[in-house]
């Protein structure tokens, strides 16, 4: 009963953060001039509403959800409340690859391809690095997060200083390494839907088996999840839904630890609620701090990145200090 | 981001100068008597000394260059910044640096006179306490630089004031003409595109919004708060301009990319094909070359009028 009314009053926030999304924008456009664009006015403010801010929007909350999904994933698997894609160096792998995508020169379709790759590799050798020595620690996995995020910016780096910087419109690069939405296009949204869909398909029949995990491998063995097949599919969605993530909007902190982390503590740490109700609460919460990134110093944009660092680092480093009294 | 835009716009501002090429005026200036020494007023409102007919000036702006050249002391100019390449022979020179000044490479130059646009970092002072003789000059805009000829040809001892009167008959018979057209259609000119969210245009007090008055056009950022403003493409939407005009280099965006940009396909310059692409050189720099930039930009806005 209580996760039903989370869940209802999570939609609800999803439903109100994106209508705000879409009624502020660079230019001024009535309530009733942006329900008539929505329903498909043909003049220049349905263009602006259904072409610029709708697929922002929406984008926006994909990205902000599928974050989430992967954080609360990413804690259950590691069964440590300081993991998501950005700490754990997953984002940055996947960054990387989508990076050495588009200098190479490879199709835009091609991109959230190499950056779900570039997620998948990281994912596994963090979860790798994890559990050398046996059971992992959360210093361990922030160690390897940070280890992975650093070697991954300096390829970025001489990838970006040692390709013709011009051609590849160095700018654009920058804004998204900072985490943005700025743009986004009908035909990249499709493409990431997709993704996101398949992703949290798997993240919801993965859940129970997640939940199993919490007891520790053996336990979850007795309880019928065979540890290797589970761990390799819990990876895999991850991967598919940072790597959509980045695709979409570059490198964008600290979404996957909070949210999740918050949610457990109102709805509790089972897998089966966390799942949907971190992709509800993700995407609401990217919806918001998009809407502060294009508004707080208009005309000019923060990078939404900035946004989520913001809010984000203080609340990580105080679970940092709360982890370290009760884990190490 | 910060420091790559600051650097963005000085590399704008440094080739927003300049031109060479086919020139109006005399093709071989009368080098007449002007007397020095010569006192001269310059863009900073200093008053420079030239005391002799100066033999060996260092350039430091690809408008001066071109000037310069244009004026027949191309033969005098033994350093120039690396921005200058018009006329080509001026790539010849020694190059003294761009957006830094090599000092010490001026100063090996032994120049008797240095010329150099308005820097904001020390560098002019840093040129006079070498003991070097440097004289400000910077135009900015369309007005600017009949004055800009007129004073380089007192520094260097040639006709400049015939070569400001040609250029300035020139921008005024383009304006003239564009002034008898019924409509004056709305500019959208594109400077960079690359963070596709904000898009840098130009707006009042910039040269190239200058040269879209003069050709008889409305620039759709005529009221933005800065010279070089960023625009959301919300708002270019809604600004829907009839013309758009890019630069033709490598890493501008093409008419292509622009058509293809989401929700742009609404805007009257798409819907008519009338995107078109222009030499940056050529409308980026205010020199010598102004009264082709105004024709060619001309020929974009009202093709009815100008052929």
């Amino acid at each position: 009963m209580r996760t039903a009314a989370v869940i209802a009053f999570l939609v609800a926030a999803l439903v109100v953060s994106a209508a705000a999304g879409i009624l502020v924008g660079a230019v001024a456009i009535g309530p009733g001039d942006v329900l008539a664009a929505l329903f498909g006015s043909n003049d220049v403010n349905g263009t602006i509403i259904r072409e610029l801010r709708l697929p922002r929007v929406l984008g926006a909350a994909l990205v902000g959800g599928s974050l989430a999904t992967a954080g609360a994933l990413l804690q259950g698997l590691l069964r440590n409340p300081l993991a998501d894609p950005f700490v754990t160096g997953t984002s940055a792998g996947a960054t990387l690859a989508a990076v050495a995508a588009i200098v190479m020169g490879l199709a835009a379709p091609f991109v959230p391809l190499a950056s779900f790759a570039g997620a998948l590799v990281t994912v596994t050798l963090v979860w790798r690095l994890a559990r050398v020595g046996g059971g992992t620690t959360v210093l361990t996995v922030l160690l390897a997060g940070v280890v992975l995020t650093s070697f991954a910016g300096a390829v970025v780096t001489f990838l970006l200083v040692s390709s013709d910087r011009l051609a590849l419109q160095l700018r654009a690069v920058l804004g998204w390494l900072q985490g943005g939405v700025s743009v986004i296009s009908w035909a990249e949204l499709g493409v990431a839907a997709a993704i996101v869909a398949a992703g949290l398909g798997f993240a919801l029949v993965l859940a129970h088996r997640v939940d199993a995990y919490a007891f520790g491998e053996d336990t979850a063995a007795t309880l019928g999840v065979d540890p290797d097949r589970t761990t390799t599919a819990v990876l895999g969605a991850t991967a598919l839904l940072s790597g959509a993530a980045v695709a979409l909007a570059g490198l964008v902190g600290f979404v996957g630890l909070v949210v999740p982390h918050a949610l457990r503590f109102v709805i509790g740490a089972t897998h089966r609620r966390l799942v949907p109700a971190s992709f509800l609460a993700g995407a609401a919460a990217l919806v918001l701090a998009d809407l502060g990134a294009r508004t707080i110093i208009a005309p000019a944009e923060l990078p939404v990145g900035a946004i989520t660092g913001l809010i984000g680092a203080p609340f990580f480093l105080a679970l940092l200090v709360r982890s370290r009294r009760i884990v190490l | 981001m910060r420091s790559r835009f600051v650097t963005f716009l000085a590399v704008l501002l440094l080739t927003l100068a300049a031109c060479g090429g086919a020139v109006p005026g005399p093709s071989s200036p009368a080098v007449t008597a002007s007397p020095f020494p010569a006192t001269l007023i310059d863009f900073q409102n200093r008053s420079v000394t030239v005391p002799v007919r100066p033999e060996r000036v260092v350039s430091i702006g690809p408008s001066i260059t071109a000037f310069l050249f244009a004026l027949g002391a191309g033969p005098r100019v033994v350093g120039v910044d690396d921005f200058s390449d018009e006329p080509a022979e001026a790539a010849t020179r020694e190059h003294v640096g761009g957006i830094k000044v090599n000092f010490e490479k001026v100063v090996a130059l032994k120049p008797d006179l240095v010329l150099s646009v308005k820097f904001s970092d020390g560098t002019i002072e840093k040129l006079q306490s070498a003991s070097l003789n440097v004289l400000v000059v910077d135009p900015q805009t369309v007005s600017d630089v009949a004055k800009t000829a007129t004073l380089l040809g007192k520094a260097v001892g040639a006709d400049g004031e015939a070569m400001g009167r040609s250029i300035q008959q020139r921008v005024d018979a383009v304006k003239a003409k564009a002034a008898t057209a019924t409509t004056r259609p709305r500019v959208y000119h594109e400077i960079d595109a690359s963070d596709p969210a904000k898009i840098f245009t130009v707006g009042p007090g910039s040269y190239i919004n200058d040269l879209i008055e003069i050709a008889g056009g409305t620039n759709v950022a005529a009221r933005a708060p800065s010279a070089y403003p960023q625009l959301s493409a919300e708002e270019i939407l809604r600004s829907d301009p009839e013309i758009i005009v890019l630069a033709a280099d490598a890493y501008a965006s093409k008419p292509a990319d622009v058509v293809s940009r989401q929700g742009w396909s609404i805007i009257a310059a798409v819907k008519n094909n009338r995107i078109f692409t222009i030499d940056p050189n050529l409308i980026n720099r205010p020199g010598p070359r102004v009264g082709e930039a105004a024709e060619t930009y001309a020929k974009l806005v009202h093709p009815e009028l100008f052929r």
